[in-house]
């Protein structure tokens, strides 16, 4: 079940959109949010309280690859692999990123921790090869600097 | 108007018309694949491309208006090579699995193929796959996704006419497909409109999978008689079984559209339950006998019946053809000498007369479509959406893209409304009380304008006061509804047969029209039924006081509660029911029983031994629809043929005949050899039908003119009596019994109608089981959520049922349909009281804390 704060965030958008329909991107967000991955009980629940069918909802929600259809770990991690990032090596990145983390892309490590995948283009190419942790932007990647980053969510 | 050129060939069309309505007009036929004439348009298939000179770009011409002076080339060589590419890559994701798909010999891909396609394709790649195995979506639908071509057909038709927006697009690219919420088992209309639309083998009928090639098909085109809607379907059947019911998109009103109950409620015709052959009571059982001798069991027994100067009487279906009815009430006026007729035993017969006189259905008939072209559709005394599913689904279609107010008037609450732009919910009853409501406030608005309004004087009883105890409805609802027909210049006002199962107070609605049409409105009254000939039924003269073709008489004739009130005194010597069940019909189950032991001689004809006929002394076997053939006359007025397909099944004969022969029996000059025939001496009858030729009956059927009769004029009659009052105060108007918290109302469901419907077995698979319906806030008061089971017990009778929740139905109402033969919902009813109090036992708890409103 949604949280009654998250079941009230969902609500109040229903204030910024002309038509409920347009809300169900931003509410699964929420439901994301609250469950780690869109599941089929938020689902309905957005339809519920949008007052959408279920089916209008999951649309969406399959539409968009931005939206985790699996459980995925606490730390998302999506690796840029359009144009401009692999022109820049991020092929290697993800090399990397697999090695040091002992998983491949589309996995998850056995704590849970972390999920890598391979996105596409995430509007960054000025800072060409990056990737996305969660909500933030990691740019300009090195292997070095992955170290770091990673060492800091350890 | 725009004059364009198609191929070289000009034609003119109105401005606005898509090129492929134009060139269809000017000969050419363009392919299609995603377009649908009635559904919102999507241009996505691009199959119907062509060239309009001048632009770099192909263009989609099923989105495409035309311009004047355009010049259109759909042949050209880039049209034909772009199209067949287009095909092309339908084709490469496609399985091509044809020898095993139902939809071979019929499949618009296969057509097109065939027709534009590519003759090879240079396609390497694995198609995708999404599934094994065919998977089942409802208890109609089994679907294959590999063979989808994502044309949206189903989406569209089930949201914007269906209104039950359960199909969606799932992922994207390559691998979308059509289907439900997580693949999940559909919660739907079971309506099938979805299948009839996909124009390829994804979405499979499940009664229907693998029958039959459609070539080896013979069908017939007739109508559906299951509700007053009237549509076209057509009953296809190989080898003489009825294997499908189809719609065709260019016959009938419903065009390619039909509910669950028209599409697959077909199997009851050759169940193993009906009964074939006459039967005569002996020694306490029916025992089967030739026709010759029923025959004469029926002469014998009426005479004897009627010594003594006992009363006759008669009660027909809503449900026979024009023709049986006529006879009907002619072998019942005629021979028996009797006014004491009636179809149906559920409604009073006083509301029905003055149903017919104040929704003037002497003037003829009205096509629904005319009546959809309004401003304001007001809509009350009909759960439209579950009673007339078609009528539903063409109005939310026609309002889509039109400025139309809807307003729903109802105690439940409707899938229309999610259509409408205002839901009242009312108590039961009230509807008189509503209408009232709002021609007083019309009236008080305008009093300069209505100073000669007939039968002001009643709205003095109405007022801001006592209208939310009346019909728990506030006044500002009631105002509202006025201010949308004050600021309406045409105003349609369909009212539904509740209206009819109590003492009307339907009287108001003359006084409303009238006054909105003092103030220059364009008003239509437009007439809802739940039986598919109910106004074939009065308009042949099925009715105490109604003679074929309106006439109007204050007589000594008894209504079906007059006739069975005498039945319960001993006074009636011999009755003769057709088609109709009134042992479960009739609200008051206990008494129905109790006065039919006392009738002498009980005739029923039926096609299963019903309630009723398992009563009776003689019992005949009448036809199905399709085993004979007639007309109907749907609530619009529209005189449809009903063809005869196939032989009735043994002994069995068309009801007009053994009506006949019954009569012939008695009379030997009652002699009747046709349909046709009985169709002359209608027209002679029936002025209104004056102008049909029966022969000549298509598709679109042919709609009764109004015409004067004996001196008459069209319209509401002359000495017609208004009592627009509350001075019945019937059970369901008096204050709330603590104890039993709720109004128990009833009516058909949405996947049942009468009583046939429950010996089709798809429909059966679909809803097995009597359900209750209630509103959301009052099961959770008392814990109940969809699914479990609940005790309604009433002061005579209880049931335990499966709970329905309704989110939008009035609180203190609970509704039961009332085709289940296992749950008599009757039993509840006493007669003379009105809609019957119940209480709502949840299973698991012992204590009753349903609450009413208030
Ligand atoms: S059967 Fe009718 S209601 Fe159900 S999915 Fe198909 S179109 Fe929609
Ligand atoms: S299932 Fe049929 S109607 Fe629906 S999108 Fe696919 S091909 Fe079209
Ligand atoms: S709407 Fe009525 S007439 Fe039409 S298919 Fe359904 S039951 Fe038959
Ligand atoms: S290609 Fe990587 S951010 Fe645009
Ligand atoms: S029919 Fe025109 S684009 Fe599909």
């Amino acid at each position: 079940m949604l949280s009654e704060g998250a079941v009230k965030e969902i609500n109040e958008l229903t204030g910024k959109y002309a038509n409920s329909r347009s809300v169900v991107m931003p509410a699964l967000y929420v439901v994301q949010r609250e469950y780690g991955y869109i599941t089929e009980e938020g689902m309905r629940e957005v339809a519920n309280i949008l007052g959408l069918r279920p089916i209008q909802v999951f649309e969406i929600a399959t539409f968009y690859t931005m939206y985790n259809k699996k459980p995925v770990g606490k730390y998302h991690i999506q690796v840029c692999t359009n144009i401009s990032c692999s022109l820049l090596g991020a092929e290697y990145i993800v090399d990397v990123l697999s090695k040091k983390l002992g998983i491949k892309v589309k996995e998850t490590t056995p704590d849970k921790k972390f999920t890598l995948s391979a996105v596409e283009c995430l509007g960054s190419c000025g800072t060409a090869p990056m990737m996305q942790i969660n909500d933030n932007y990691y740019e300009d990647l090195t292997e070095e600097k992955i170290e770091e980053i990673l060492k800091s969510f350890r | 108007m725009a004059t364009v050129k198609i191929n070289g060939k000009e034609i003119t069309v109105e401005d606005g018309t898509l090129i492929l309505e134009a060139a269809k007009g000017a000969g050419f036929d363009i392919p299609t694949m995603c377009y649908h004439a009635r559904l919102s348009k999507l241009a996505s298939c691009r199959v119907c491309l062509v060239e309009i000179v001048g632009q770099k770009k192909l263009q989609p011409s099923c989105v495409t208006p035309v311009m004047h002076g355009m010049e259109v080339l759909t042949e050209s060589p880039v049209v034909k090579s772009a199209r067949s590419s287009m095909i092309e890559l339908l084709l490469a994701n496609h399985p091509l699995d044809c020898p095993v798909c139902d939809k071979g010999g019929e499949c618009e891909l296969q057509d097109v193929t065939f027709k534009f396609g590519p003759r090879n394709s240079p396609f390497g790649e694995r198609k995708r796959r999404f599934h094994e195995e065919d998977y089942i979506l409802s208890p109609v639908i089994i679907q294959n996704i590999n063979r989808c071509i994502q044309c949206k057909r189903c989406v569209r038709i089930c949201d914007e006419v269906v209104g039950a927006s359960v199909l969606g697009s799932i992922e994207r690219g390559a691998k979308t497909g059509e289907t439900s919420f997580v693949k999940e088992y559909l919660d739907c209309d079971h309506c099938g409109n979805c299948i009839e639309v996909c124009p390829v083998g994804s979405l499979m009928s499940r009664p229907y999978r693998y029958q039959s090639r459609p070539w080896d098909l013979k069908g017939v085109d007739t109508v559906c008689t299951y509700c007053g809607t009237g549509c076209q379907l057509t009953v296809q059947a190989r080898n003489g079984e009825i294997l499908r019911v189809i719609s065709k998109p260019d016959k009938g009103i419903n065009n390619e559209t039909l509910c669950a109950r028209g599409r697959f409620g077909y199997s009851f015709i050759n169940s193993h339950e009906r009964f074939v052959t006459p039967m005569i009571r002996k020694g306490g059982t029916l025992e089967p006998v030739p026709w010759n001798e029923a025959l004469k069991a029926i002469k014998d027994g009426l005479t004897e019946a009627m010594k003594d100067g006992r009363k006759t009487g008669g009660i027909a279906s809503g449900r026979l053809s024009n023709e049986e009815l006529y006879l009907f009430q002619k072998l019942m006026r005629g021979v028996f000498k009797t006014n004491n007729i009636d179809s149906g035993s559920r409604w009073n017969t006083g509301a029905v007369k003055s149903f017919a006189n104040v929704m003037e259905l002497n003037k003829g008939g009205i096509s629904v479509y005319d009546a959809l072209n309004a401003d304001t559709l007001f809509i009350i005394g009909s759960s439209i959406s579950d009673e007339n599913p078609i009528t539903d689904y063409l109005i939310r279609r026609l309002s889509r893209n039109k400025k139309m107010n809807i307003i729903i008037a109802s105690p439940r609450g409707l899938k229309l409304d999610s259509s409408a732009t205002l839901s009242l919910r009312h108590r039961p009853a009230a509807e008189g009380d509503i209408l009232g409501g709002i021609a007083k406030v019309i009236y008080d608005k305008n009093m300069d304008k209505l100073k000669d309004l007939t039968g002001k004087e009643h709205l003095k009883n109405i007022s801001r006061e006592n209208i939310p105890d009346l019909t728990w409805t506030d006044w500002s609802s009631i105002e509202s509804v006025s201010g949308f027909m004050l600021s309406a210049n045409s105003i349609t006002i369909a009212v539904g047969n509740d209206v009819l199962r109590g003492p009307s107070r339907i009287e108001s609605m003359h006084i409303l029209a009238e006054a909105l049409r003092l103030l220059g409105k364009d008003v239509k009254l437009f007439p809802v039924f739940d039986r598919a000939n109910q106004r074939g039924a009065w308009e042949m003269g099925v009715h105490p006081d109604i003679l074929p073709g309106y006439s109007f008489r204050d007589g000594d004739g008894l209504g079906s509660e007059g006739i069975i009130d005498a039945a319960s005194r001993g006074e009636v010597g011999a009755l003769y029911v057709v088609g109709e069940d009134i042992v479960s019909d009739f609200p008051d189950g206990g008494f129905v029983r109790e006065a039919l032991r006392q009738v002498k001689f009980l005739i029923v004809q039926d096609i299963f031994l019903t309630e009723t006929a398992k009563m009776a002394h003689v019992v005949l076997p009448g036809a199905s629809f399709v085993e004979k053939d007639g007309t109907f006359t749907n609530q619009e007025g529209r005189v449809q043929r009903l063809r005869k397909f196939i032989e009735p099944q043994g002994d069995a004969k068309a009801d007009w005949e053994i009506i006949a022969s019954i009569g012939e029996a008695v009379e030997p000059s009652f002699h009747y050899g046709s349909v046709s025939d009985i169709f002359k001496e209608i027209k002679g009858a029936v002025p209104m039908y004056r102008g049909i030729d029966f022969e000549g009956l298509d598709g679109n059927g042919a709609i009764v003119k109004g015409s004067g009769i004996g001196g008459q004029g069209a319209g509401v009659v002359a000495g017609f009596s208004l009592r627009p009052k509350s001075e019945v105060r019937s059970q369901e108007q008096e204050t709330p019994d603590p104890e039993y918290p709720f109004i128990l109302i009833t009516g058909n469901h949405l996947y049942h109608s009468g009583r046939l419907s429950l010996k089709a077995d798809t429909l059966r698979d679909i809803l097995p089981e009597a359900v209750v319906e209630m509103n959301e806030e009052d099961a959770k008061a008392m814990g109940v959520s969809k699914g479990d089971k609940v005790k309604v017990k009433g002061d005579r009778y209880e049931a335990t049922l499966t709970a329905h929740i309704n989110k939008r139905s009035v609180r203190g109402v609970v509704f039961i349909p009332e085709n289940f033969t296992d749950v008599p919902v009757n039993m509840f009813f006493t007669k003379g009281k009105g809609f019957p109090r119940v209480k709502v036992l949840p299973l698991s708890s012992l204590s009753p804390q349903g609450r009413g409103p208030g």
